[in-house]
């Protein structure tokens, strides 16, 4: 060993890392080995995870964005022979809930899907169904209500179907506020703008009556009514006078 | 990340050498322990493992100088630096050997690196070389002239 090396050894041999100095370091490194397995999710191997997590959400975030879209109903129809259906329309014609008002309705809706196709497959569904058939009779009528902001248009495209037109039915539109005054009489706005037709006659006639009977038997009181009334009038618009027309009902007694 | 043992090994292997390095670089106690853990600080995070306990001593002399490096470029915007980094030790230093320190420590930064590796770490210029990513020659003059100037400072008797 030269003398340099010895002297330059000698100069440094005392300079050391002190016991304080070792000792502070480790606990620092113990403290950060803590936060470091606190925060594993934050560490490298984990970003692509992240990326991943957060590209699902967004995925979730348009999915069900999407699907709340395509699940807020925009219109309503109510289909009322004997059974009562309530169906719900989104923004793109679609079905999105159909609703059995009284038992015949929930029957047939056990064994008919009527939900996500268009309103126009539904109710023609519903019409080529032999076991909603076996409801349209000589002595039945068939009406179909809509509430929308586009009702006419979407009335015109219910009476363009060839089954609904051989079907002798009555159409019309009605508005939310019958609608929910009818939920709250657990009855279909269809059957429950008749209800408001006939009470106008019949100031005897409640919702419970109309519960038990049949829109045949509605429609056939309403005429009689009319036709009771109308003893010394003119006779307009006798028979089906609503037939293939539809008219405004506010729902407001 | 590095067990607690391993670390605690380390601390007892290279405690001291890496303490000397930064003693070599820096300028004052406060810096050099900042430095000296975060040179532990990167061998706790360090994924790697090592071939040989020549190989490891080897990586934490390359990583110490990488971080004294990198706290002078961080110091360099800094208006003043208290020049204490051998306070600690100026009790136990007789006078040549604080002369040699100080001579040392005045010597150009390149220059203190060879000077400490080949004179206190015995390494050889091929290995220094490596440690630094220098090529040989470069190694065999910085210590040429490091050996010059200790000699014009320090008198005559250095080789």
């Amino acid at each position: 060993m030269s003398s340099t090396q010895n002297r330059i050894q000698k100069s440094m041999e005392n300079i050391r890392a002190t016991e304080d100095m070792k000792q502070n370091t480790l606990r620092y490194l113990e403290m950060q080995r803590a936060r470091q397995n606190h925060s594993i999710f934050h560490q490298k191997p984990y970003a692509t995870l992240r990326y991943a997590v957060a590209i699902i959400c967004v995925f979730l975030l348009a999915g069900v964005s999407g699907y709340s879209v395509y699940s807020r109903p925009v219109s309503y129809i109510s289909i009322d022979v004997n059974p009562s259906i309530e169906l719900a329309i989104n923004r793109f014609d679609r079905v999105v809930s159909a609703k059995g008002y009284n038992a015949d309705g929930q029957d047939i809706l056990q064994h008919v899907s009527l939900k996500n196709i268009s309103y126009l497959q539904a109710i023609d569904r519903l019409l080529q169904d032999a076991y909603y058939s076996r409801f349209l009779n000589r002595d039945s009528q068939l009406v179909v209500t809509v509430v929308s902001e586009h009702s006419d248009a979407m009335l015109e495209q219910i009476h363009a179907n060839n089954s609904f037109q051989a079907l002798d039915a009555l159409t019309y539109s009605s508005d939310t506020a019958c609608m929910n005054e009818a939920h709250q009489h657990e009855m279909s706005f269809g059957k429950y703008r008749a209800f408001l037709e006939l009470s106008q006659y019949d100031a005897d006639i409640t919702v419970e009556d109309c519960h038990r009977m049949s829109m045949g038997e509605i429609q056939n009181r309403i005429k009689s009514c009319q036709g009771h009334n109308r003893k010394n009038v003119t006779e307009e618009n006798s028979g089906k006078g609503h037939q293939y027309k539809h008219s405004k009902s506010h729902g407001h007694h | 990340m590095k067990s607690t043992e391993d670390v605690n090994r380390v601390m007892e292997a290279y405690a001291d050498m890496v303490r000397r390095i930064c003693v070599v670089h820096l300028k004052n106690k406060y810096d050099t322990e900042d430095v000296f853990q975060n040179v532990f600080m990167k061998y706790l995070l360090y994924e790697g493992s090592f071939e040989s306990s020549e190989h490891e001593k080897a990586w934490f002399v390359r990583v110490t100088i990488n971080a004294c490096t990198d706290w002078l470029r961080a110091l360099s915007r800094r208006k003043w630096v208290s020049l204490d980094v051998l306070a600690e030790e100026s009790t136990v230093l007789d006078n040549p050997s604080k002369e040699i320190l100080e001579t040392v420590l005045k010597l150009p930064e390149k220059y203190r690196d060879v000077i400490y590796l080949f004179y206190y770490e015995e390494y050889s210029a091929v290995e220094i070389a490596k440690i630094l990513g220098k090529k040989e020659n470069t190694v065999y003059t910085w210590l040429s002239r490091a050996k010059d100037i200790l000699r014009e400072k320090l008198g005559g008797e250095w080789s």
